[in-house]
């Protein structure tokens, strides 16, 4: 099949657990923004601009200054040293003040002569770059910052998965909360916490103890209670700001003081946080569990649950409108921060939630129960005591799967009675305002919103194909035909439609669907795509084209053990390669049995294509683009004219930031088909990566005169106005005239 | 005077003290909250129409937060990471050999790192994790850490008269000053009710040390009579992110804020803010002024730019 170009986009395939078909286009932005991380392998070949003898003139010239200074390494190892240092060290605590001057004036003297460092060590490792998650993050942050210029919402529906490492997560965490405190000064402690907390949210992120806490004491009133109850905590900078904020921030506790840690001690370190960080990963998206979790800030207006949250962000919005300096108005910062704040990111399915979860198809069913429910939680966790309260949230928590039960017992156990006397006390002193109630009901309601098209999302990914509605090739005397002709036309939105009327007609015809299929995946959509190319196989399951098509789609989507799936099951049914496959192993798929089963199809012939273009695909799993491009670079020695191939060696040279590469790579493609949409598109994001943003415009709206349909380069034809300051054609843009944009832009 | 653009996120830009048109520039991306990071040597270009020169620029795992240029070498800087690192990089060496160091002992993210101006043989970093640490070249690790903080210490920065006394600001809200031959810190001033984000000594009179709050204030201190401030600076709409003593006028300081501008101040005056700049677009978030010529100011932000700029000019002019 043709499959569709690896990653339209770009950076979609350096995602582990990304779905990210509509948020390619974001992903190749990242290129430019991450660019570094594979350049640095460039960089280390490319001689900079520094001249060498020039340079090499002035070094020298210092050196001479320092000639005779030399001075030998100090190994920390070496005896004579290693006392001293020792000692030093030892001191900061109160050591001995003449060892201090000892060691202070012992390293007084003249610099070492650099050389000689550079001997010591003479090629220091060059810290790894961590490229994928980092590019799915920056293409997402930009994408968002540059869709909500000009007020065209960034689209609810695509949720992409960042595969965020707990590294990656730990930074975001501890980055936002400490920034924010900068950049929200005049804010309450609450209202931070709530952006911090939403913006995690969005990004499913779990708050966690280990971010520093907040501003040393401006809220106290809730402190002396804590400290009575625990008779531990001293009150200190991190103490923060009283009961709640210690709450939240030692529900993650890792070695922190306090009852977490008492807990630590006697149900084993692993036990309750580990528990409680599962069960977080459970319902960090279900915002009526996660409210009732923290209630208790819910009750004096600061919250963690994304849902009160964005009201909280309505009120930074707010006040951000306040301020009249339009360069406020503009920054792309705080605007990411509010985007994010305000949910409109979220992060769906995230591989972990998956594994967490007892069921991960449930999922969605259950989210939409949850909020569907919600409010009248609201209402009766107003109308109830605490106690009554503390049964309902045990109930409930026991009600989401094994995995929360031991938490909420022993949870329960441990400080519920306190945190309900509190809450009570809190009750009783009225600090849960009514209009706070109301707004956060309402915030609910408009999530709940937000959040149907994003149902309709996991349908589909679920691999249900979802029909368009109104289809006029319905009562098409041979649709498939029209189909074929549309899709060679590079109709692909027409094409779909017709193709749809085939399979409507003939359900079992195995060749509609995968046609359809590939007109989805180059139309950008790999859900659709999978979906329709799962009816392909369940028609005609040994169909070679379609599980290679399966393949490449879930590699897009980054779904390595159904990608895995489906590459092995091209390798089983293949007709010569059949039996390099074991049928048992398909029970246990693993990356590396896979790859040296394809490695040695493609020893056995090295001159069938196929076999190469399916390692490429391999590699693009695990990110290895210079294996990748090799892999395809061989097969389109044997498939020189196949034009998919050339857009799937662009698409991989894009992803490890060959942009330059990749351009070459799509023009044959276009080559070789002028009218292949997707590679037009694709060349526009690769010149948009180079920060060459008036070419990529042009390349935009050339793939937009063939495919006006193409949602996805239209979001990238607006970025990349955006980015080249033609803000003055967002409008045309916006309103898709594209008489205008066509002769503001040609080609 | 020419404007340089960034691939990330402005964090620091510094001044060469041994080249008048060489600057450093430390960038992160994402705004700094996750993703590479990268440092940017330049040349100031012969004419001003002229671009700006990229000597050369070393990527980072993480982003760069602050630079140093080492006060011993004309080649060396120091860039402090935010994946708790510092990285020692000589530019008279190929790319493949940089950097020639990396000093990891900080946990959390690094934020600062000054080069010892009087003994130029040392330099202190300062981190997320609290604690500032004190290196020379020639060690693989640090020579002492001080833990007195009880939160991120945002700037750490060396007394420009006495080789072993530097001062610490931190979001405890204390400006902390040290001397490296002490245990502890010499003196404890809770200089803002709000965090502190950077200090910077005045060149003149070593006793006197300017502070920047999230508060949006600057506060001079005279560090004998540290209970009341000598000048309270207001005029920024937002945190003040650093604060910079001028080489060449004894009351002239530099300010950058989240409010976006650069603002110059003269601390003994009445109207002590005698100029605001709003070229950038972003927080503005590193500012600079050249040793070696006077009046020649640097700044950058979040909006990716690097401006270079005489006094008295606008420094968006061409």
């Amino acid at each position: 099949m043709d499959m569709r170009d690896l990653v339209t986009g770009g950076a979609a395939c350096a995602v582990p657990g990304s779905s990210s078909s509509s948020s390619n286009p974001l992903a190749a932005l990242a290129n430019t923004l991450i660019g570094s991380s594979s350049k640095i392998q460039e960089n280390k070949e490319i001689p900079t601009s520094i001249t060498p003898s020039s340079e090499r003139q002035i070094y020298t010239e210092t050196n001479d200054h320092l000639g005779g200074l030399d001075q030998p390494f100090v190994d920390p190892n070496a005896p004579q040293h290693s006392d001293f240092l020792r000692g030093f060290h030892g001191s900061g605590g109160g050591g001995g003040q003449t060892e201090l001057d000892a060691a202070w004036n012992d390293i007084h003297h003249p610099p070492p002569q650099l050389d000689h460092i550079s001997d010591t060590h003479p090629h220091p490792q060059q810290p790894i770059l961590d490229g994928p998650p980092q590019r799915m993050l920056s293409s997402l942050l930009h994408s968002f910052v540059d869709s909500s210029r000009g007020g065209v919402p960034f689209r609810a529906t695509p949720l992409p998965v960042l595969g965020l490492s707990e590294g990656d997560k730990q930074c975001i965490r501890d980055r936002s909360s400490i920034m924010a405190r900068h950049i929200f000064a005049d804010k309450s402690e609450d209202f931070i916490n709530s952006q911090v907390n939403a913006l995690l949210c969005s990004l499913d992120i779990d708050g966690d103890a280990r971010a520093k806490g907040p501003l040393p004491g401006r809220f106290r009133e809730l402190e002396d209670y804590w400290n009575e109850s625990q008779g531990t905590l001293k009150p200190g900078f991190h103490a923060a700001d009283g009961w709640v904020a210690e709450y939240n921030q030692q529900r993650m506790v890792h070695g922190a003081n306090g009852w977490a840690s008492e807990f630590e001690q006697q149900h084993g370190a692993n036990g309750w946080a580990s528990e409680f960080e599962q069960a977080m990963n459970c319902f960090a998206f279900k915002p009526s569990t996660y409210s009732q979790l923290t209630s208790v800030d819910q009750m004096r207006g600061s919250n963690i649950s994304s849902l009160a949250a964005m009201e909280q962000t309505r009120m930074l919005a707010n006040t951000l409108a306040q301020n009249d300096d339009p360069k406020f108005q503009n920054s792309k910062f705080l605007q990411f921060v509010s985007k994010m704040s305000r949910g409109e990111l979220i992060i769906d399915d995230n591989q972990v939630k998956q594994t967490a979860l007892p069921a991960a198809g449930d999922w969605a069913s259950e989210y939409q129960h949850q909020y569907n429910r919600s409010p009248a939680w609201a209402d009766e966790f107003l109308s109830h005591g605490p106690d009554q309260w503390v049964n309902e949230f045990t109930t409930e928590q026991e009600q989401h799967g094994p995995v929360d039960d031991q938490w909420v017992n022993e949870f329960s156990k441990l400080h519920v009675h306190d945190w309900a006397d509190e809450f009570g006390r809190q009750v009783g002193e009225g600090a849960l305002g009514e209009n706070s109630t109301d707004n956060w009901a309402n915030a609910y309601d408009e999530f709940l919103n937000e959040q149907v098209t994003a149902r309709q999302r996991s349908d589909t990914s679920r691999g249900v194909y979802v029909f368009s509605d109104m289809n006029p090739y319905v009562g098409h005397p041979n649709p498939l035909k029209e189909g074929q002709e549309l899709f060679r036309k590079g109709l692909l939105s027409e094409a779909v439609l017709a193709l749809e009327a085939e399979v409507l007609k003939n359900p079992d015809n195995a060749e509609g669907w995968r046609l359809l299929g590939i007109a989805h995946a180059e139309n950008d959509d790999d859900q659709q795509a999978i979906a329709a190319m799962l009816r392909a196989q369940e028609a005609d399951s040994t169909n070679l084209e379609v599980l290679l098509a399966l393949g490449v789609s879930h590699t897009n989507e980054l779904e390595q053990a159904a990608a895995l799936k489906y590459l092995y099951g091209w390798l089983r049914h293949h007709p010569k390669y059949g039996t390099l496959a074991p049928p048992e192993l398909s029970d246990s798929l693993y990356y590396a049995d896979v790859a040296r089963l394809f490695n040695e199809a493609a020893q056995m012939s090295p001159d069938d294509a196929d076999v190469h273009i399916v390692l490429g695909v391999l590699y693009n799993l695990t990110r290895e683009y210079d294996k990748a491009i090799e892999s395809f670079q061989t097969a389109l020695k044997l498939k020189p004219h196949d034009y998919s191939l050339w857009n799937k060696l662009g698409a991989t040279q894009a992803n490890s930031v060959h942009s330059a590469d990749a351009i070459f790579a799509y023009q044959q493609a276009l080559d070789l088909k002028p009218n292949y949409v997707r590679a037009w598109a694709n060349m526009g994001i690769s010149y948009a990566n180079q920060g060459m943003y008036e070419d990529s415009i042009r390349y935009y709206v050339r793939a937009l005169a063939m495919n006006p349909k193409a949602d996805n380069a239209w979001q990238y034809l607006r970025i990349s106005l955006s980015c080249a300051s033609r803000d003055d054609m967002l409008e045309a843009c916006d309103s898709r005239n594209l008489d205008v944009l066509q002769k503001e832009f040609p080609l | 005077m020419p404007v340089f653009k960034t691939p990330f996120n402005g964090y620091s830009v510094k001044f060469s003290p041994f080249y008048e048109s060489r600057l450093a520039v430390a960038t992160a991306q994402n705004f700094g909250i996750l993703g590479n990071g990268r440092v940017h040597i330049l040349d100031l270009p012969p004419t001003p129409s002229s671009p700006f020169v990229e000597l050369a620029s070393f990527d980072t795992a993480d982003g760069v937060y602050d630079v140093a240029w080492s006060e011993s070498h004309d080649s060396l800087l120091v860039a402090a990471v935010a994946d708790g690192s510092l990285k020692i990089y000589d530019l008279s060496l190929p790319p493949t050999s940089n950097p020639i160091r990396s000093l990891h002992e900080h946990s959390r993210e690094v934020q600062s790192v000054d080069y010892n101006p009087v003994r130029r043989d040392s330099f202190i970093s300062s981190s997320w994790d609290d604690s500032i640490k004190l290196w020379t070249l020639d060690r693989p690790t640090s020579i002492r850490s001080f833990q007195e903080h009880a939160y991120c210490v945002y700037a750490a920065v060396w007394n420009p008269r006495h080789a072993d006394v530097f001062a610490s600001a931190s979001g405890d809200c204390t400006l902390r000053v040290w001397d490296v031959r002490e245990p502890g810190s010499t003196m404890v001033v809770a200089a803002h009710e709000f965090e502190i984000l950077s200090c910077d000594w005045n060149k003149y009179d070593d006793c006197v040390i300017a502070t920047a709050s999230v508060d949006k204030s600057v506060r001079v201190w005279d560090i004998r009579t540290y209970r009341t401030p000598l000048a309270v600076l207001n005029g920024h709409g937002y945190a003040v992110r650093k604060v910079k003593f001028s080489p060449h006028n004894r009351s002239f300081l530099m300010s950058c804020s989240y409010d976006m501008t650069v603002c110059a101040w003269d601390y003994m005056v009445e109207d002590a803010r005698i100029g605001q700049y709003g070229h950038h677009t972003e927080f503005a978030v590193g500012v600079d002024m050249s040793v070696l010529v006077e009046g020649l100011i640097a700044s950058t932000g979040w909006d990716e730019l690097v401006y270079v700029w005489q006094y008295g000019t606008d420094p968006r002019a061409p």
